[in-house]
């Protein structure tokens, strides 16, 4: 049971700043993501909930209590290493029980709730064998289970898939979300795969650069992205990013495409865009983006938005991703596997008006 | 002869030759140990192997008087004091060494401790022969009362050697995942009890061998003991070059025997921790 509040912590080592003014609240029992590209200071916070790393300034609360000055051990936490840090002296009972034995349980506590642990875990048969001798899956099971043994109220995970081969850690990932709904325990998990954090996480916290960019449920990160790096960072195939002008038409905003024969795009009064803008028409340098999968081809008749020559086609099965060149810029778009266009080919697509963000160059903001 | 067949032939003899280059020395200290007194150094005749193989040199190490043909020697010595001494002395020194080092080692690989000065500051130790310093250390020495004594050994053989136990316990440290430390100070360990639970049995391998290196390092050192110690305090080294009579002048048979005994405990030690010393260092830790 534990809400985990983050007030204007900043964790700097030397010079670097790790992580900057950092304010974050979790709620009991979420199962909350951060995510963001390596250095981004993801790993730091995480050290710092669990007591490794101290802040150098502000103040982390668990369940409205200070925990910036308790000791690992005392915040009753259970960490996932992303390398699972195994001990591989021991058997994978004496792993799981250790913090067990740490408290000084009697022998037949620890090895009740090591069954219990190894039971829900589904590694029984595996308690007797030394740590040293399993595969990587098992250690990684083995870890959760460490984690596990003392009945944390919080569990950090670091990246705990990253080493695994891709169908056990899709696997992983629905036994850990199984887990989680079991135990109903605040679960952080730090990943820089945006995919894993779309699927698991009811919460997801992006960080870059050490300051948190956005945090929302995966469908706000998504459909919302807060500024441009955001909206780059989560989507399976990147966002385009398109410059554009934009001109006042009435009520609606045009945003032109700098291309030679893009058509204006009309955006109604009740986009964000358009109400961010307010009155004035002008400002920027400004930035379009749109998501490869809300551009749509038109037919042959049909102008579009824009045209593009096809310069290279991916076909992944479920979907096939085009990549388009118009003028000087390059872009792609997600079209059914039934459409497949050849190389070359010229094709005219429509943007699709409600899912188009635009962007502040200056300072990387969504306009909403 | 083809191409591949001559380099077989030079190979076999360069390793031929270097093989008996290097086991000579120890054929002969064998073969001289079981060599009476009149095969020692006959003139103008050469014994390659003992023509009346005996004992005698081991019995007269400790104590006994030579009898038969030997009545060459007069007066009996003993060896036994001077091996304990240099068992004292070398496994004092090799511990004190390892506790410190490791110690050591653990700070700077896990905290660099010292920045990037310190094991530079600590290697340097080892720029110059100890032996350049040792008549400064012999007047620190008697000033602080530790010229000849055991804990004076001690205490100089770990100085000298803590360089090596630094340097290769850090090697062994780092390759340790720092997340190790951590899982266990997470699960509720201190910082001790972690380094004692979850690190050092991962370097049990590297600390074996450490151990081995630092004691052969001390147990055969010669020129120290010899400085700093060698009235009250006699190591079997020093000892054994002291081993002359009137009669023989030099006696090889004697001093080959005492080298034959002290051969054993380094052979014994690398026997016993072999499978350290041959599994070398695997961390299965980590899957990277």
């Amino acid at each position: 049971m534990a809400r985990i509040e983050i007030e204007r912590v900043t964790k700097r080592f030397g010079k670097l700043d790790a992580v900057i003014d950092l304010d974050l609240e979790i709620e009991h029992g979420t199962f909350t993501a951060l995510l963001g590209p390596s250095g981004c200071g993801k790993t730091t916070t995480m050290n710092m909930l669990s007591g490794l790393l101290a802040p150098t300034a502000g103040e982390i609360r668990f369940d409205g209590r200070r925990v910036n000055e308790d000791e690992p051990g005392r915040r009753n936490v259970g960490f996932v290493f992303q390398n699972y840090a195994i001990f591989t002296h021991m058997s994978a009972f004496d792993n799981i029980a250790l913090g067990l034995r740490i408290k000084k349980l009697s022998k037949a506590e620890v090895a009740a709730e090591v069954q219990r642990v190894a039971r829900m875990l589904e590694i029984e048969d595996l308690l007797e064998r030394r740590a040293a001798g399993l595969s990587v899956n098992d250690m990684q099971k083995v870890a959760i289970g460490r984690s596990m043994i003392t009945n944390p109220d919080i569990f950090l995970l670091d990246e705990p898939f990253s080493n695994l081969d891709a169908a056990f850690r899709a696997y992983m990932r629905a036994e850990l979300k199984r887990l989680q709904r079991e135990l109903g325990q605040t679960m952080v998990y730090v990943t820089h795969d945006q995919i894993e954090a779309m699927s698991m996480a009811e919460r997801i916290a992006i960080m870059n650069e050490g300051r948190l960019q956005q945090y929302g449920s995966p469908d706000e990160v998504y459909n919302r992205p807060a500024n441009r790096f955001v909206a780059q960072f989560v989507g399976s195939t990147v966002m385009n990013f398109l410059p554009v002008e934009i001109e006042r038409w009435g009520d609606s905003l045009g945003l032109r495409i700098p291309i030679d024969d893009a058509a204006p795009i009309v955006l109604a009064g009740e986009s964000g865009a358009v109400r961010a803008m307010g009155g004035n028409g002008g400002g920027g340098p400004f930035t379009l983006g749109i998501r490869p999968e809300h551009i749509r081809v038109v037919g042959a008749e049909a102008a579009g938005d824009l045209r593009g020559t096809v310069t290279l086609v991916e076909p992944l099965g479920a979907r096939n991703v085009v990549h388009l060149r118009a003028g000087e810029r390059g872009f792609r778009i997600v079209v059914p596997p039934t459409t497949r266009p050849r190389i070359g080919d010229d094709v005219g697509v429509e943007l699709d008006r409600s899912r188009i963000h635009v962007f502040d160059d200056a300072t990387g903001l969504a306009l909403r | 002869m083809s191409r591949r067949k001559l380099l077989t032939a030079i190979r076999t003899v360069v390793v031929g030759f270097t093989l008996v280059v290097f086991l000579f020395p120890v054929y002969w200290t064998v073969t001289m140990a079981f060599k009476p007194a009149s095969e020692w150094q006959p003139s103008g005749k050469t014994y390659w192997v003992p023509q009346n193989p005996t004992v005698g040199n081991f019995k007269r190490l400790f104590g006994a008087n030579p009898t038969g043909s030997d009545v060459l020697i007069s007066t009996p010595i003993d060896a036994t004091g001077s091996i304990v001494n240099s068992l004292i002395v070398s496994i004092g020194g090799t511990l004190l060494a390892l506790l410190v080092g490791t110690a050591t080692a653990y700070g700077i690989s896990r905290y660099r401790a010292g920045g990037k000065i310190l094991p530079f500051a600590i290697l340097q130790l080892r720029m110059f022969p100890p032996i350049a310093v040792i008549i400064p250390i012999l007047f620190l020495w008697t000033y602080l009362h530790m010229y000849d004594s055991r804990k004076g050994l001690i205490l100089i053989y770990a100085a000298v050697t803590f360089p090596f136990v630094v340097w290769l316990m850090r090697s062994f440290f780092d390759e340790i995942p720092r997340e190790i430390g951590e899982a266990a100070i997470v699960d509720g360990c201190s910082n001790l009890g972690a380094f004692r639970k979850a690190i050092l049995p991962l370097v049990k391998s590297g600390l074996a061998t450490t151990a081995l290196f630092v004691f052969i390092l001390n147990w055969s050192d010669f020129l120290i003991a010899l400085v700093l110690a060698g009235n009250r305090v006699v190591t079997a080294p020093v000892f054994l070059s002291q081993i002359t009579s009137a009669a023989t002048g030099e006696e090889y048979g004697t001093r080959a025997a005492l080298g034959l005994i002290l051969i054993v405990p380094p052979v014994l030690l690398s026997i016993l921790i072999q499978k350290h010393l041959v599994r070398g260092l695997t961390f299965g830790a980590i899957k990277r």
